[in-house]
């Protein structure tokens, strides 16, 4: 493992002389003590509640994992998948939640762009931030959400100023080495008119070994800002990931959010789309792809809050072997979004006897004046296309891949960003064994 | 810390002693990265994964009657000794691992299932 716990488990007495180590405002230290509270009062999820029902985590252990201590330092950042060939306007790089490198092209920093380590950007810009910091995710949503607001570190900050148009990528990328603790939160607002793509992507040293990540994301998009943002979960298979995401979308402004998620050996995560103000447009982008025994459960919530808003979120997962993906998706309307537009779709493609997919969408609609579709659907590979493909001098592996990307070219098609198209297509198609 | 490989058992894991299980009795047993109910009935033993295969329910913490488990959520039965599905909503059997007694110690061994 990377670096030796000096103080094992997240405890009032770790946090107290961990906080003793940082500069941080008053403000903040009594956020985290309140959030560590709420995690102390709080139980672990229970598999009587119907979020966890199908996620089995009583192999995970606490007390196992700590606060974040650095790589070794012969630990070597692995490769980035979505930057190919992508011209990028600045990055960066956090390892084990601690800030490695930060770069940001000196033409948005003078116009009032902040990127890079939010631990590092937040004494410095501490009344810009404050009132933005925790207010999408809340520190009492639950154990994990509790541990994530009182202990994160590390994470990255993107702040665009009104008006500002950032017409190039920026890049976050997150590595932990094996063994190794993420508690990395992203903090992203855009201001009235700005426009951003944030590219966020994450990684192990070591395919196979273990970890934590328990993180949060926080997009706050302003009226009539324009945000795109590519989140790709590629942990190794030993990492457990825990994150609650959530966007709020104010009048006029709209985002792109698209989601990889390929790593881990589980994952529980809750994606959360607030569309708060008249007018706001979602567009949500999933591609899954499980294999071994990976376990991945993701919770989408589309909640619709102001009038004439748009949400469309299409998930496409595929699995092979003993894996098994659970999705969970509601629509919830309040009563003044009336003319709401929302949409959701769950798509699953299972590549083995062993695997298993469950996908659950829900609708909850207070106002009279909407309209809301949802879909799901979960199948496998009929034999005829793959006999087909034989016939045309395809093996079977080559079959299994073709008729795999073209499972996921909708979802695909619906990504904006090429290097994401590709990199997503790529890393899959790798993963793709024989149809059984 | 953290750091155990995903891999499949291959090798008999010592669990508990006869001793440790009633008969009729059940207890769950965390062997390698999978949990598992171990039955001890009518003086002999036997493991199943324990998760029913209609919703993953904790099969372990349902009611046993015989060789027949009962899921506690909705009702699936299982035979105890073979994993075999008896009972609707579950069509699935589920994964039976191989049970070793030697003197007073249990021991499991995962299938690659």
């Amino acid at each position: 493992m990377s670096g030796t716990l000096t103080e094992s488990g997240f405890t009032r007495t770790a946090l107290a002389n961990w906080l003793q180590t940082r500069q941080e405002p008053d403000w903040l230290r009594r956020a985290r003590c309140e959030a560590l509270d709420a995690y102390e009062r709080l139980s672990w999820p229970d598999r009587k509640q119907e979020e966890w029902m199908r996620t089995d985590i009583r192999g995970f252990r606490i007390e196992e994992f700590g606060i974040p201590e650095p790589a070794d330092a012969d630990f070597a950042l692995p490769p980035a998948l979505l930057t190919a060939g992508v011209e990028l306007g600045g990055r960066d790089i956090v390892v084990n939640s601690m800030p490695v490198r930060s770069e940001l092209d000196s033409h948005w920093a003078r116009q009032g762009v902040l990127f890079g380590s939010l631990d590092r950007l937040l004494p410095d810009h501490e009344e810009l931030l404050r009132p933005h910091l925790g207010r999408a995710v809340r520190g009492d949503i639950d154990k994990f959400a509790a541990l994530q607001a009182a202990f994160w570190s590390g994470g990255t900050l993107l702040y665009v100023p009104r008006g500002v148009v950032i017409d190039r990528p920026l890049h976050i990328f997150s590595a932990i080495a094996p063994g190794g603790v993420d508690l990395g939160r992203t903090l992203v607002v855009l201001e009235e008119g700005a426009e951003a793509t944030l590219l966020a992507e994450t990684a192990a040293g070591d395919d196979a070994a273990g970890g934590l990540h328990c993180g949060a994301i926080e997009l706050l998009v302003g009226p009539q800002a324009r945000l795109r943002y590519v989140n790709l979960q590629n942990w190794g298979k030993g990492v457990w990931h825990f994150a609650h995401q959530k966007a709020m979308v104010d009048r006029g402004g709209s985002l792109q959010w698209t989601i990889g998620a390929l790593g881990s050996r589980l994952a529980k995560v809750n994606q959360h789309v607030a569309l708060v103000g008249d007018g706001a447009e979602v567009q949500v982008n999933g591609a899954m792809f499980t294999e071994g025994r990976q376990h991945l459960s993701y919770h989408t919530l589309q909640h619709h809050q102001a009038a004439s808003c748009r949400s469309d979120l299409l998930y496409k997962g595929a699995l092979q072997d003993k894996s098994r993906i659970v999705w969970r998706g509601m629509i919830h309307v309040d009563r003044a979004a009336q003319k709401t537009d929302g949409y959701q779709r769950d798509d699953n493609l299972v590549l083995s006897d062993t695997a298993r997919a469950d996908s659950i969408p829900g609708l909850e609609i207070l106002a009279d004046d909407v309209r809301c579709t949802h879909g799901a659907t979960i199948g496998r590979v009929d034999d005829e296309l793959i006999f087909y493909c034989l016939t045309r001098g395809l093996t079977r592996k080559e079959a299994s891949r073709m008729i795999v990307a073209g499972f996921f070219q909708q979802v695909f098609d619906r990504i904006t960003i090429p290097s994401v198209r590709e990199a997503l297509g790529e890393a899959i198609g790798r993963r793709v064994r024989e149809y059984q | 810390m953290s750091g155990k490989p995903l891999q499949e058992s291959t090798d008999f894991i010592r669990v508990c002693k006869v001793s440790d299980l009633p008969d009729p009795g059940r207890r769950v047993f965390e062997v390698g990265e999978r949990f598992v109910v171990l039955f001890h009935v009518g003086g002999r033993f036997w493991a199943l994964d324990d998760c029913c295969t209609h919703d993953d329910g904790p099969l372990g913490e349902g009611r046993l009657d015989g060789f027949v488990i009962e899921c506690p959520r909705h009702g699936a039965k299982f035979d105890v000794r073979s994993g075999r599905v008896l009972a609707m909503p579950a069509t699935r059997d589920i994964p039976a691992h191989q049970v070793k007694v030697d003197g007073d110690e249990v021991y499991i061994k995962l299938s690659e299932q």
